[in-house]
């Protein structure tokens, strides 16, 4: 779980992420962030999302539980 | 005039292998040149979609080749055996390719690596072995490799296609000039966005509006596989026998702007 949201941070260029901190809020959830969520959730995890489903989480705990469903396992 | 036909598009009994002939822009081109009376050896590393190229190909005389193109120092013996099984080529087109969408903070060197070998690495080593008197059919020499537009104009996310297909233009160049000599022509065909099973998975990458914006910027819409696959075989065959370092950009428009 803690490698997740590491390399959530590292998307988003900050020192941490929490779990209840809200996307949108972040300078840096662009379009830009999004693709390299979808990256990285693609080569570390083998899960394919779609950017439209990504838009639709509201904090980075929606997205990992999200990551948690699909890839059947929490990192 | 020596192999007179009713169109300079005409290749009867010309052997050629097509890369990346499973599906979109390779399987649309394997399917036109056998309807223009080519023999076709189609290359992917996707047998399941070279089965069912090979089920919409015209006339007899044409092969399916299994070949994963990242193994690169293998390409070489590759071809020869496919050349000693099939025939002598008179040309191939370089279709295989894989994209990368990621924007450069979280593009890998690794990932960047693999693009360009698929994309760039795999055409030149298939354009070393080419010449060799196993593999080439000594005339009517044509080499095409698909570019892109990626290669001419930038867009965000695009920086491991754009690497690779600038290389391929660069490349392409050159040989052009080595090659001159033994009457092998070579070419890049550049094309926008294409409705293929390639662009599918970058267009899971846009919203909406995103994609709305990349449609946009082609005046003439988005492209089908056959739009490129017939400036392809243009360049594969007489047709365009004096034509050679070229980029032909089939792409709607887009950089016209």
């Amino acid at each position: 779980m803690d490698d997740f949201y590491r390399k959530l941070a590292d998307i988003l260029d900050v020192p941490e992420v929490k779990p209840a901190a809200v996307l949108g809020d972040f300078t840096e959830w662009d379009s830009l962030s999004v693709l390299s969520v979808i990256a990285m959730l693609d080569s570390d995890y083998g899960i394919n999302l779609h950017a439209t489903e990504l838009w639709e989480f509201k904090t980075a705990q929606d997205l990992y539980d999200r990551v948690v469903e699909r890839s059947g396992k929490r990192s | 005039m020596k192999g007179d036909t009713a169109s300079p598009m005409e290749m009867p009994d010309r052997r050629i292998l097509v890369t990346g002939a499973a599906s979109g822009i390779g399987r649309s081109t394997a399917v036109l040149l056998s309807r223009l009376g080519a023999k076709v050896a189609c290359a992917d590393i996707d047998q399941a979609g070279i089965d069912e190229t090979m089920g919409l190909l015209q006339g007899p005389g044409h092969t399916p080749w299994q070949f994963d193109f990242k193994n690169i120092h293998a390409v070489g013996d590759w071809l020869a055996a496919l050349a000693g099984s099939f025939g002598a080529l008179h040309g191939f087109v370089h279709a295989a390719g894989i994209p990368a969408p990621v924007p450069l903070k979280a593009l890998s060197i690794e990932k960047w690596r693999e693009v360009f070998l698929v994309n760039t690495e795999a055409a030149l080593a298939l354009a070393k072995a080419f010449p060799g008197r196993r593999v080439y059919a000594g005339e009517s020499g044509s080499i095409v490799f698909i570019s892109s537009v990626m290669a001419q104009v930038g867009s965000p996310a695009a920086i491991a296609y754009s690497l690779s297909k600038a290389a391929l233009d660069g490349v392409m160049r050159s040989l052009a000039l080595e090659f001159a000599p033994r009457k092998i022509r070579v070419n890049c065909v550049a094309p926008g966005f294409v409705r293929t099973p390639m662009f599918q998975r970058v267009e899971r990458l846009w919203t909406e509006e995103q994609r709305a914006r990349v449609e946009a910027l082609h005046p003439l819409g988005l492209g089908q596989p056959e739009d490129v696959a017939n400036a392809v075989a243009f360049l594969l065959a007489d047709s365009a026998r004096w034509i050679t370092g070229s980029v032909l950009v089939v792409d709607g428009g887009y950089t016209a702007q």
